[in-house]
């Protein structure tokens, strides 16, 4: 048995799933936004697979660019952390409902 | 079984191990470690896949900067105000086991049907070493193919920066220029009285509060700052 592309997409796609439920069952806000991190980082698993499988360095280049756009969404989601508790508020998704209805 | 097979093995198991353990373990503070032990496992299978460059940016920017930063903003939320621990209600449990379930058959059966793709482009192993590693490769295709986005990207990382500063912000500018100073404790007199104007009897002050300039500032005298409200601030 050799190593295929196929064992990094089923790797790629478990990291996935548990990124996924932990974004649906976890309340804090901190915890779901490392489980959003995790789920890029399996993404990225399958384009650096795709990439290696078809000999091209674009999958690469995209997660590059993947990444530019997470560590900023991580800079904006944890100020938003900061600002939230520093008006007292709980970070419990379950709390924010300031723009509900 | 060759070795690669191990390694892979022993590196996605770690992670999927990690990574179960961020979503199930109570403490955040343990949660982000154990990311920090996911992400490394991560970076090993980028290297296991020939992506260097790429496995090294994951640590750097990842393990390096993303995760100090969430564990400073768990540091900076209070732990008191944290919800309870028991990972939702039981219908979101129930439901996101099933999405889960349905989602990772629907990947494997995409995955073990799917047709592998062929080898069309021309960064095949030899060429990348002929090239001069994948750091060369990557930059050679992302300065010229893709050069427009890498603008575009550092402009995100600008809007991004610029936004969290905004976001970060007090609310009300207005209360940068005021300093509360507790009379309680003697270092807050003294230090009132070595920044401000002369005042005659400190420790007298028979109002409630007592409100100094202080050059541009305004600084406010009172026993007991945890009671005061600034001008214009609903409740504390």
């Amino acid at each position: 048995m050799d190593l295929t592309t196929n064992h990094f997409l089923f790797v790629s796609a478990a990291l996935f799933v548990i990124g996924m439920m932990g974004v649906l069952t976890r309340r804090n806000i901190l915890i779901v936004f490392m489980c959003v991190e995790m789920m890029v980082a399996a993404v990225g698993i399958s384009l650096v697979a795709f990439s290696h499988e078809t000999a091209t360095i674009n999958g690469q280049v995209f997660f590059l660019f993947a990444l530019a756009v997470a560590a900023a969404e991580s800079a904006v989601g944890l100020a938003i952390v900061v600002a939230l508790s520093r008006q007292g508020r709980a970070p419990d998704v379950e709390e924010m409902q300031t723009l509900r209805n | 079984m060759s070795w690669e097979l191990v390694f892979f093995a022993v590196f996605s198991a770690a992670m999927l191990l990690t990574g179960i353990g961020v979503v199930a373990l109570e403490n955040p503070v343990h949660s982000a470690i154990s990311l920090v032990g996911c992400f490394i496992n991560v970076a090993a299978l980028f290297v296991m896949l020939g992506a260097e460059f790429l496995g090294v940016l994951q640590i750097i920017i990842y393990t390096g900067a993303v995760l100090v930063l969430v564990l400073f903003t768990i540091m900076l939320v209070d732990p008191n105000k944290l919800p309870a621990f028991y990972v939702g209600k039981p219908m979101q449990r129930n439901v996101s086991a099933i999405v889960g379930a349905i989602l990772m058959v629907e990947l494997g059966v995409a995955i073990v049907t799917r047709v592998a793709l062929e080898q069309i482009g021309p960064h095949t192993n030899a060429m990348v070493d002929q090239m001069g590693g994948n750091v060369q490769a990557i930059g050679q295709v992302m300065l010229s193919e893709y050069a427009l986005a890498f603008e575009v990207a550092s402009l995100v990382l600008t809007v991004g920066v610029v936004g969290a500063v905004v976001v970060g912000l007090p609310n009300r500018l207005g209360a940068l220029d005021t300093v509360t100073m507790s009379l309680g404790h003697s270092r807050g007199a003294e230090d009132a009285i070595a920044a401000g104007p002369k005042f005659e009897s400190p420790m007298n002050i028979p109002a409630e509060r007592y409100v100094a300039p202080v050059g541009e500032r305004k600084v406010v005298m009172t026993k007991d700052p945890d009671k005061y409200t600034h001008p214009g601030e609903t409740s504390k």
